[in-house]
């Protein structure tokens, strides 16, 4: 964008975004009542929110060009709230993404949504980067969620997050952070996509134990086993109870995110190093991390 | 960035306050005459009072209203300026828009946000609406939302679903017009 220098040229510069970037923005009817926001993401491919999705079966897509044609469900995962569908269309322009590298804290934003035949826009700035913390929410997926300071309206999530130019940053959810506005980054939405559509599902490792983090006399940090799954790779691997993890891999670990880190699709099978502390003395042992399957234990 | 603040003072001598018994609102210069539009839900009677942007209070009397689509006319006998007119048909999403208005009393205030969508709401509201993304509250009725180069666009009715909505200026001003056609 260039720099505009009165009211009347951004206003018409956030107009074309809006028009550039709906383009690629689409109604999922996949609930009762208003339909969803979705995002042609490439060639055949639309990406929404897992949230919204009420259904399995019976959902229809309306492209910006007003035609509505069928979708197929083909993967959802709901630990980082996408689904991805497909459709029999390659008409319609996939969206453009912005280069992640450049969307920088205040950098103007609109949130583009279709909750039916037209596109909907609201307007505010990138507030802030980081992950929502707090107890049931594991986002082990996602690298980085975008805050934008926008209000959230009817189709928000599934939404497009576009920048200034009308590329799209992201994909929006109100379900991620209670009910807050936030954006999966771009990245994200696309690895996803590709792992939704080669395995159907988001493989995660886990462990089975329960975790706290807590200080050691020494000063260092760990967490604290308060539970062991029966028969999960932690007991396996002769976990105990009150033991206290240090780091994986001679990585520390400080909280449950840094566990959480070791724990993706492909860790699963991989034996792993565990550093541990048992009744003051230090242990070296060997965890094989197994499949969490959806409302597991870590 | 220029703008901004020269349009909302423009706007704001265009724009007047209005009180009524338990309520009130804001109101638009509309023409040459003096003439104020404003929301008929924000009068009770068919007299109220009003404080333009100088301060300046004075009487002013209905002369039309339309209760279903929530439209009222007022004389006032004053030498006010007029606000400049737009084409609401014409705004897209993404457009910036600003509001002048009494919200919770506060006189004249500010605010800015962007057009949401252009067109009907659903839910049961008839007709056309200009939806904007932008914070407005109790007392904005029957104040004016114009768009970036200063116009008036809407006339600011209700708060839906977070959403501002406006009578789209265009039906505000054909309201106006079947009155004078029929007093022709």
């Amino acid at each position: 964008m260039a720099t505009p220098n009165s009211l009347a040229e951004l206003s018409r510069e956030l107009a074309q975004a809006v028009e550039t970037g709906g383009a690629g923005v689409v109604a999922v009817h996949g609930r009762p009542q208003v339909p969803s926001s979705g995002i042609l993401w490439r060639d055949g491919i639309v990406v929404t929110t897992d949230h919204t999705l009420k259904r399995h079966e019976d959902i229809t897509i309306t492209l910006p060009n007003k035609t509505t044609l069928p979708a197929t469900l083909a993967g959802r995962d709901p630990a980082s709230d996408i689904a991805v569908l497909r459709i029999n269309e390659n008409a319609a322009p996939a969206a453009k993404l912005a280069d992640e590298a450049s969307v920088k804290v205040g950098n103007f934003v609109l949130a583009l949504g279709r909750p039916g035949e037209y596109v909907t826009a609201s307007f505010g700035v990138v507030s802030a980067f980081g992950t929502v913390r707090g107890p049931g929410r594991r986002l082990g997926h996602i690298d980085r969620l975008i805050r934008p300071d926008v209000c959230i309206y009817l189709g928000f999530s599934g939404g497009a997050l576009v920048d200034a130019e009308g590329r799209v940053v992201g994909m929006n959810t109100s379900a991620l952070g209670r009910g807050a506005a936030f954006t999966i980054p771009a990245s994200t939405v696309s690895r996803t996509i590709e792992d939704l559509l080669s395995q159907g599902r988001i493989r995660r490792g886990f462990l089975g134990v329960g975790l706290q983090p807590v200080r050691l006399p020494d000063g260092r940090t760990g967490l604290i086993i308060l539970s062991i799954e029966l028969d999960g790779p932690a007991s396996r691997a002769g976990i105990f109870v009150g033991d206290v993890l240090l780091s994986l891999e001679g990585q520390a670990v400080n909280d449950t995110d840094d566990v959480q880190a070791h724990l993706g699709g492909d860790r699963i099978g991989k034996p792993i190093t565990a550093e541990i502390v048992r009744g003051g003395a230090p242990l070296s042992l060997t965890v094989v991390p197994g499949e969490r399957h959806a409302g597991g234990p870590q | 960035m220029r703008g901004l603040a020269e349009i909302a003072e423009r706007l704001r001598r265009s724009s007047v306050q209005i009180i009524d018994r338990g309520g009130g609102g804001s109101g638009i210069v509309w023409d040459s005459e003096g003439r104020v539009l404003t929301n008929s839900h924000v009068l009770r009677g068919d007299e109220a009072h009003a404080i333009d942007a100088n301060g300046q209070h004075f009487r002013a009397r209905v002369v039309r209203r339309n209760r279903e689509r929530d439209l009222a006319l007022l004389e006032t006998g004053r030498d006010l300026k007029p606000a400049m007119l737009g084409d609401s048909a014409a705004l897209r999403a993404g457009q910036i828009v600003i509001a002048i208005g009494n919200p919770l009393g506060v006189h004249g205030a500010v605010v800015c946000g962007v057009v949401h969508a252009n067109g009907p709401v659903g839910f049961g509201f008839p007709g056309n609406w200009i939806q904007a993304d932008i914070r407005l509250a109790p007392g904005n009725s029957g104040g004016l939302l114009a768009d970036a180069e200063g116009r008036v666009i809407g006339v600011n009715t209700m708060v839906f679903r977070g959403l501002g909505l406006a009578i789209p200026s265009n039906d505000a001003a054909a309201f106006v017009r079947y009155r004078e056609a029929r007093a022709a």
